[in-house]
């Protein structure tokens, strides 16, 4: 399940007010107050001040998990954090991963017959995508109930969750051969 | 692994009905996909104001002062504006249902105009959160909160009523009594009188009977809550008015904006892109945000956004409803006698509560009930002060299937008798002999699933299992909905195929995508219909946008329909594209276009096949102009009665605690024709969410002594995740055909219509006690049980 960082993480606020995020794999820096209100929202701040638009903001209280990113190699929920929060950590949303994720390609891919699809109108799946990484990088092969207990903080209305289990079971298939043969 | 379904025998498709991914499918898994609220961040409209309503804070009141003095003096406020100006004085009162309808109709010609309660932003609040009284536009969003508080407004305080059945009694308050003195809508022309059906004698049918049994049900309103919030922008301007919504359909949009802001049609273009779920939502009170937002618009100058917050996006809701059954039966188990009576709670206004009511109803006893000699419908829709709502996956059915499902079980159980056997002997369509063949195969492949036979057992005499549990299996069935001669009532369907010379297709068949998989239905129906030029669907580029300035009409997203409706379409387009690469052969191979034919992508001579150029080849011959073909279809009309669905389901149900737990669902629609077999599945699996969270999570609930929503968020508005949902086998069938090429039906609303009956059969099977109010939570299975 994402978890928010609240509460168990240090701001490290400069002297001058800076604000140093690594985004996507490139350090940015931000002036408080200028580029980052101190109540603004890390998903707001991603989504509204950086155009990072793949993530989405659908309840806004941490309901959802439609919001998720990665800070640290752990999922977090974006809508529930503070963009100063990120301070000195690195963040990865959807945009930083590469086009063929093995993740994204699952998820994309998935049409074995009897599970239908892992997607239909596609609005959480941003979210379940960053989820599924997190847990793959922890746990390259989950079981379903690991799977279950991974992704169980996240909303899709559409109702995919067989085709998003299938997904994450393929991804973690293309995940383990792809390191045994590296 | 499971077995893909089985095709009708002698179908030779090449495309239609596969199992393949949904053509946005890479797009939305990267996250590229931009819905409404992406498209309008403020980076891409520097200039954007955003804006607030002002919300009752009483179920029913009357604003007696207004002032909006402190409000305009904060900073950042560009404009405050309240139902006295004459720009909201001066609009036309409306119905909500309006802009929710599968075709597009004139002011004149909505479908509910008998009931006009709402105004865009009146005086008057009919329950608590109610848009009313006055609207902001600021530089941000929470200065327009703030803003909104800032507004000093003397109540009248009026007298509320939350129960319909309170509501129809004498003395109570009066919500719209330029409408109704008693609070139930008066008939009217689309719905019909209170009794919308009386087939045969019904009292003598009752009285001939050897077996009656009778029971109530009770649906309460789950939510749509798609995760894409109601969302706006507009822009009016000297030039013209432009709307980015996530409405799920745009020219009925752009004509509700034009008849009610007077503006010529060609002065208003929406556009809309991907929507992040639908599910019915669209005929809530809080419809005229279009119409406020865009006469901010107009009074700043500025592009306006309005969004709707997830606590406000909860404003929308199935209708709840009281139904009561009577069924009349001879020993044999053929039935004689039908008797339905409903009670909706409408809530604040009437939008579209007499299609569930009604409308839908009555279709379902004229392709099911047409066996039976006796029918009797009856229905009331009464305003209380609560959620104003109706349409949901499934309207009406859902409800219907509740108590349809019901009285089955009761008076097999009372025959001794096999419900499927009882199903079988009763219902169908009068358009063919009983047994019906879709019926009949529904439910019998289905039973086979789960293990009917081998799982069923008398109520509650099954074995129980670690002291506490036991399992029970239940199942319902319903009429599917729709066919293509439910549909016709949409007019005309236009579709363009563009072939460029290349033989690369680009295909407008606009519709607003909100995740059903009707895209990828299109592309693969266009392939299909366009298999002589050998492309495959890759080749076909469809078109997201629809904007009402450059697309042709689209296609609403109602009925479950447009997987199939735009198919019929192209496949008449794709015979005149045939025709017209002929005729621009005719100067390469020097003979008339009849002495030509084309086969896997090479035109030939018919006498003479081997003389025979690629289209390519014929086309860069010519001028390279793309061939356009631009047509459209009313839907066909022949009555062809519906297919079947049904589910099935197996709880288990612990007896000390009241928690269910499902443990395994079938899910079986036969479709006609599988348009799209992976987007069918997702629908079959996907839908069992809404309908397992009905029948035992969600629910809105209330503050029952203040009228006051409780809760309007996914924390304590409970749907099911994946931690929470049971092994589900989803089963295609092509037994029925329809009209047209392909004779496919709607799918997507029939995959949830009877999970809630189903689980509750099943409960009744596991327990011995029957709970026949949803959600069935907990507290309900201890309280049936004499343990509370």
């Amino acid at each position: 399940m994402p978890k928010s960082s609240k509460g168990n993480q240090k701001i490290v606020a400069t002297p001058s007010s800076e604000i140093k995020i690594k985004i996507n794999g490139c350090w940015r820096n931000f002036e408080l107050g200028r580029d980052i209100r101190p109540n603004m929202t890390l998903s707001f701040f991603l989504r509204e001040n950086l155009g990072y638009t793949g993530l989405k903001i659908a309840c806004d209280e941490g309901g959802c998990g439609a919001c998720t990113v990665i800070m640290d190699g752990k999922a977090v929920l974006s809508c529930m954090m503070l963009a100063v929060e990120a301070n000195g950590h690195e963040i990865i949303t959807i945009e930083g991963l590469q086009k063929d994720d093995p993740v994204v390609e699952a998820f994309a891919q998935q049409c074995e017959p009897g599970y239908g699809t892992a997607l239909q109108c596609g609005i959480c799946t941003p979210g379940f995508v960053m989820s599924t990484k997190a847990l793959l990088e922890e746990n390259s092969v989950p079981t379903i109930d690991e799977v279950k207990e991974a992704l169980s903080g996240h909303i899709c209305r559409c109702g995919c969750y067989a085709g998003i289990a299938q997904a994450v079971t393929h991804a973690s298939e293309k995940i383990v051969k792809e390191g045994e043969s590296s | 692994m499971n077995q893909p379904y089985k095709k009708r025998p002698g179908s030779n498709r090449k495309f239609v009905g596969g199992y393949q991914p949904r053509i946005d499918a890479w797009e939305k898994a990267r996250g590229k996909v931009k819905y409404i609220d992406d498209l309008t961040i403020k980076s891409r409209f520097p200039e954007l104001l955003y804006a607030k309503v002002l919300r009752s804070p009483h179920a029913h009141a009357r604003i007696k002062k207004i002032d909006v003095t402190r409000a305009e003096q904060l900073a950042g406020v560009v404009s405050v504006m309240t139902y006295k100006d004459e720009e909201f004085a001066s609009l036309r009162p409306t119905n909500a249902g309006w802009t929710d309808g599968v075709d597009t109709v004139s002011y004149d010609r909505m479908m509910w105009r008998k009931f006009i309660d709402r105004r865009v932003l009146g005086d008057s609040a009919c329950w608590v959160t109610d848009e009313v009284g006055a609207v902001v536009a600021a530089e941000t969003e929470e200065i327009a909160d703030e803003a909104i508080r800032l507004i000093d407004v003397e109540w009248d305080v009026l007298p509320f009523v939350l129960d319909p059945m309170e509501a129809m009694k004498p003395g109570a308050p009066q919500i719209h009594p330029e409408i109704t003195l008693n609070n139930i809508l008066p008939p009217d022309k689309v719905g019909g009188e209170d009794v919308f059906m009386d087939k045969g004698d019904v009292d003598q049918g009752f009285a001939d009977a050897e077996v009656i049994v009778d029971g109530t049900s009770i649906h309460h309103n789950a939510t749509q809550a798609s995760l894409d919030n109601w969302c706006c922008v507009v822009h009016w301007t000297d030039e013209k008015l432009t709307l980015y919504s996530n409405s799920y359909e745009a020219d009925q949009s752009r004509m509700h904006i034009s008849e009610m802001l007077g503006l010529p049609l060609h002065k208003v273009n929406v556009i809309s892109s991907y929507v992040g779920g639908q599910f019915g939502r669209g005929d809530t009170g809080e419809q005229p945000f279009f119409l406020f937002t865009a006469v901010l618009s107009k009074k700043t100058g500025h592009p306006v956004k309005f969004r709707h917050t997830r606590r406000e996006s909860f404003h929308d809701s199935r209708q709840p409803s009281i139904y009561y059954g009577k069924v009349g039966a001879g020993k044999d188990g053929i039935i004689t006698s039908l008797y339905f009576k409903s009670i909706g709670n409408t809530g604040a206004y009437a939008d579209h509560s007499i299609f569930a009511l009604k409308f839908a109803p009555k279709e379902i006893a004229e392709v099911s009930f047409a066996h039976i000699p006796n029918v009797k419908l009856e229905s009331y829709a009464v305003y209380t002060n609560k959620l104003p709502a109706c349409m949901m996956r499934g309207v009406g059915n859902s409800q219907f299937n509740l108590i349809f499902g019901h009285v089955i079980d009761l008076l097999a159980e009372k025959l001794d008798m096999d419900p499927i056997d009882l199903c079988i002997k009763n219902f169908g369509h009068k358009w063919e002999t009983l047994p019906n063949k879709s019926l009949t195969q529904v439910l019998k492949q289905g039973a086979e699933k789960i293990g009917w036979k081998e799982k069923r057992h008398k109520p509650g005499r099954g074995p129980t299992r670690d002291k506490v549990k036991k399992r029970g299996v239940g199942f319902s069935v319903h009429p599917a909905w729709h066919a293509e001669w439910q549909e016709v009532r949409r007019g005309r369907i236009p579709v363009s195929i563009t072939l460029n010379p290349d033989g690369t297709v680009i295909l407008n068949a606009p519709t607003v995508e909100t995740g059903t998989g009707s895209n990828t239905c299109n592309v693969l129906g266009c392939a299909e219909a366009l298999s002589f030029l050998n492309i495959t669907p890759e080749d076909i580029h469809w078109n997201h946008v629809v904007n009402t300035e450059t697309s042709l009409k689209d296609c609403v997203q109602t009925d479950s329909s447009v997987s199939y409706l735009q198919s019929e379409v192209l496949a008449v387009a794709a015979k005149e594209i045939k025709k017209q690469i002929l005729e621009r052969a005719e100067p390469v191979f020097n003979v008339k276009s009849r002495e030509l034919n084309i086969a896997d992508g090479h035109i030939f001579v018919r006498k003479n096949p081997d003389q025979s150029l690629s289209v390519k080849e014929v086309l860069f011959q010519d001028d390279l102009v793309p061939i356009v073909v631009t047509t459209s279809r009313v839907p066909n009309a022949k009555k062809t009665g519906v297919p079947y669905f049904a589910n099935f389901a197996e709880v288990e149900v612990d007896i000390d605690t009241g928690k269910v737990d499902v443990l395994h669902l079938v899910v079986i629609n036969d479709c006609g024709t599988v348009m799209f077999a992976s987007g069918a599945e997702a629908q079959q699996v996907g839908g069992q969410v809404m309908g397992m969270g009905e029948a035992l999570t969600e629910e809105i609930i209330y503050d029952e002594i203040t009228g006051v929503p409780l809760n309007f968020n996914f924390i304590d508005y409970k749907i099911p995740t994946m931690a929470d949902m049971p092994e589900i086998d989803p089963i295609l069938l092509e037994i029925w055909k329809g009209a047209g090429k392909y004779g496919a039906c709607g799918v997507g609303e029939g995959t949830l219509t009877c999970t809630p009956r189903a689980i509750m059969n099943a409960i009744y099977n596991a327990i011995g006690v029957r709970i026949n109010d949803i959600p069935i939570k907990p507290e309900k299975i201890i309280r049936a049980m004499g343990k509370a």
